[in-house]
């Protein structure tokens, strides 16, 4: 059976060897991380951050949870014995993820963190959301309705990936527009969502696929200024009834199925010159 | 013990961990350095008397103090915004005949900036300048260099200086590096 | 440990001139701040920061040499104020964390 080195680590051994307080749990005794990213640059940990990992994590601000949760990360882990701020350790509980902090400096804790690597079989447990087979990537992301704290994550989160894939800076600037508007959508409009983006040297593909009241007239929805977005979302700045048109105006391909009460599809294209 | 005459070790305690920030008013164009411990430190335009500050940019960086181990005198360094190593971009600029005298001995020089404005604000005395350059050079290994460190005073235009900051600007933003 | 036997151990790519040091330690941090009130003299600073600003702060400390990580292109202006400095740069395509498991292995402590 061929073998291969991975790190699968569980959280209670992690805080036992880093010898860690915890501020946040979330966990039960058979949850496990899959990786550590040790950074104090946060747009790195968006762009080189694997799902499944902890953040270990010198930065002190609430900008390092945020980001390890865009990034997908299970929790964080804060050098030199800082206290967490209140607000990271109330994010964290919001979102299911672990707080700790240890006395150790970095290299210490990645020291005594590195020896923890696991040798197992390859059909163990993949926690990581990326495939990828002949030069195709495809990324899953969750959205769900009214969270409006976390809007524009997924957009966020997208162009660091096509950023670091190497893609033209253009493309790169509609791609993220149009998820940021379908992402504001789901947000306004729907209970959940899921966005797949796949990414090959000839095209990046979107498409958000969610659970909602669908669109009753799609002619209509296409027209700028034309809005259904509550008073409340509007005084939050949002619903200007430009979505839809302006992923259309960024978007090399747009194409819209939806059935009232059940959901919508949207698909998004971009093609690579 | 005489502290005059304690040959002073000094080391560095009581860091705090915090933002520069850089304000201009928009209405006198008055620019105005801070240091704040604030969690989160103002980023919307807010008015103060006759003055209407916006942020132009924030820095993360540290504030400290040096002791000294052997006679327990604590200097503060509260009037440090920033340390900034010469490039030497300008010719006319004093700083740079300083480092031009000292390279042969390889003295590299380094300019402490003070919080603006600089007339309103307490600046680091010519002796805490002598502390802190003793306090690196101390702890520094290499005998074939050394450090010096001069007062922004003498910088020739400060605006146009290409010198290399000690401060961390960018460790927030969620752009996506743009390299490999 | 001779910083050549380290580079050499790890296979790591030297981008400035090199000089052999000796290394006591390694500090692990993005921020010039912390490095410069928390790193020592002689460590192996190893980070992902590539502005020339890292050369300030290495050469204010004195480190032995910065190691960049993740295979982060350092740009020609760091290089050069680097070699101005006398300050060594290093890059290796391993992450931060990765690194720093192949350093303890080969006895940096």
């Amino acid at each position: 059976m061929p073998v291969t080195a991975k790190y699968i680590v569980e959280v209670k051994r992690i805080q036992e060897i880093l010898n860690a307080k915890t501020w946040v749990s979330n966990i039960s005794d058979s949850d496990y991380i899959t990786g550590i990213y040790a950074s104090d640059l946060m747009s790195d940990v968006l762009a080189y951050g694997k799902p499944g990992s902890m953040l270990l994590t010198g930065l002190y601000s609430v900008q390092a949870i945020i980001s390890a949760y865009m990034a997908e990360f299970r929790g964080v882990a804060f050098i030199r014995n800082k206290t967490p701020e209140e607000e990271t350790l109330k994010f964290a509980r919001e979102k299911g993820m672990f707080v700790l902090s240890t006395a150790s400096d970095m290299y210490d804790a990645c020291i005594k963190l590195a020896g923890l690597e696991t040798v197992i079989p390859e059909e163990a447990p993949e926690a990581e959301k990326i495939h990828k087979s002949d030069n195709l990537t495809t990324y899953t992301f969750k959205i769900d309705g009214n969270d409006f704290a976390s809007a524009g994550m997924v957009s966020t989160r997208v162009k660091a990936i096509l950023k670091s894939i190497g893609y033209e800076p253009e493309i790169i600037r509609r791609a993220a527009i149009s998820i940021y508007e379908a992402e504001m959508n789901v947000v306004m409009h729907a209970r959940k969502a899921e966005v797949t983006l796949t990414a090959s040297d000839k095209e990046i593909y979107i498409i958000v696929i969610d659970e909602g009241k669908g669109i009753g007239d799609i002619d209509l929805a296409m027209q700028e200024g034309y809005s259904t977005a509550t008073e409340e979302q509007r005084a939050l700045g949002f619903g200007a009834g430009m979505g839809l048109p302006n992923i259309k105006k960024n978007a090399d391909k747009l194409d819209i199925n939806s059935v009232v009460d059940v959901g919508t599809r949207i698909e998004i294209t971009f093609h690579i010159k | 013990m005489d502290k005059t005459k304690c040959g002073h070790q000094w080391e560095m305690v009581n860091t705090r961990s915090g933002f520069i920030i850089t304000e201009i008013c928009h209405k006198c164009s008055l620019i105005t350095t801070y240091f704040s411990s604030e969690e989160h430190p103002p980023l919307e335009e807010y008015r103060d008397g006759e003055h209407f500050w916006n942020v132009m940019s924030s820095s993360q960086s540290v504030q400290f103090d040096l002791r000294c181990r052997l006679c327990k005198t604590q200097v503060s360094f509260d009037e440090l915004s920033a340390l900034m190593l010469c490039t030497s971009c300008k010719k006319d600029c004093k700083v740079f005949e300083l480092l031009e005298r000292g390279q042969g001995h390889s003295v590299w020089v380094y300019v402490a900036f003070g919080f603006k404005p600089y007339k309103d604000k307490r600046q680091l005395t010519g002796e805490k300048l002598g502390i802190l350059e003793d306090y690196f050079n101390m702890k520094r290994k290499s005998t074939k260099s050394s450090i010096k460190i001069v007062s922004h005073e003498l910088i020739y235009d400060e605006d146009s200086c290409m010198g290399g900051f000690i401060m961390d600007e960018f460790l927030l933003s969620l752009d996506a590096p743009a390299n490999k | 440990m001779k910083l050549k036997d380290i580079i050499g151990s790890l296979s790591l790519n030297v981008l400035t001139n090199l000089d052999d040091k000796e290394v006591t330690g390694v500090y692990i941090s993005d921020m010039l701040s912390d490095v410069m009130s928390n790193a020592k003299a002689g460590n192996l600073w190893v980070t992902i920061q590539t502005h020339k600003n890292i050369v300030a702060a290495a050469n204010l400390i004195d480190i032995s040499a910065v190691i960049v990580t993740q295979g982060t292109r350092v740009p020609e202006e760091t290089i050069d104020l680097a070699n101005r400095y006398n300050v060594i740069i290093i890059s290796t395509n391993d992450s931060t964390f990765a690194l720093s498991g192949k350093l303890y292995q080969i006895g940096i402590k």
